[in-house]
């Protein structure tokens, strides 16, 4: 039963790292933590297009967060416009 | 077995790393009011998408590219490579297809899901820096 649960468990590792490596490959910007919840995500049926759409629009809000920080430190008069 | 809400929190926690939250405090932006915003940007991007997939769904009936298997689609991936001159990530990129499971036999439930995301999300980060 054990050997069974470790056999399973090496099998995921294996997959893992094999998406890891595709994912580095492709460029996607994912790490291990980032690529998990996304296979996470994926088990509970959301849709990987959808999910992409979230990843690049979470990158952009990072961005475009710079952008505010540096327009807020510099009063520029278009402080707040983006939150 | 987390819910689908957790793990976008978590999904917008990945992206809140490595963000100086010293610097941002004297911006007056707080990291629970940047995660707050980080969460309602995530939720539109999801909800959009899934509207406007239901909308093309009924109009016109699914694309070409939709039905290609996402194996499939990272093999053209590998054949751009190759005619790109980059032979070496291109059969590290087939290695690595192989090295995935298929149907029944998997692991991992979603396998093809995955791919098809890291497809969607293919050249999105920075090129990484090059060494001199």
């Amino acid at each position: 039963m054990a050997s069974a649960a470790n056999t399973n468990l090496n099998a995921v590792r294996e997959t893992m790292e094999a998406l890891l490596e595709i994912s580095r490959l492709l460029n996607t910007g994912l790490d291990m933590e980032s690529l998990s919840i996304c296979v996470r995500l994926c088990e509970q049926g959301i849709n990987p297009e959808a999910l992409s759409a979230v990843i690049k629009e979470l990158r952009k809000a990072s961005e475009t967060s710079e952008g505010v920080y540096v327009c807020m430190s510099d009063n520029y008069p278009g402080r707040g416009l983006f939150f | 077995s987390s819910s689908i809400t957790e793990l976008l929190g978590a999904l917008c926690d990945c992206s809140l790393s490595g963000v100086s939250w010293k610097r941002r405090a004297l911006g007056g932006v707080s990291r629970e009011g940047f995660r707050r915003a980080l969460k309602k940007r995530a939720y539109g991007a999801l909800l959009s998408k899934l509207f406007q997939d239901g909308t093309k769904g009924s109009a016109s009936g699914p694309s070409t590219s939709a039905s290609t298997p996402p194996r499939n689609k990272v093999l053209m991936i590998c054949f751009d490579l190759r005619v790109a001159g980059c032979r070496e990530e291109a059969e590290r990129l087939e290695e690595q297809l192989e090295r995935l499971p298929e149907g029944a036999s998997s692991c991992l439930k979603e396998v093809d899901a995955v791919l098809e995301l890291l497809v969607h999300l293919a050249g999105s980060a920075p090129p990484p820096p090059t060494s001199f």
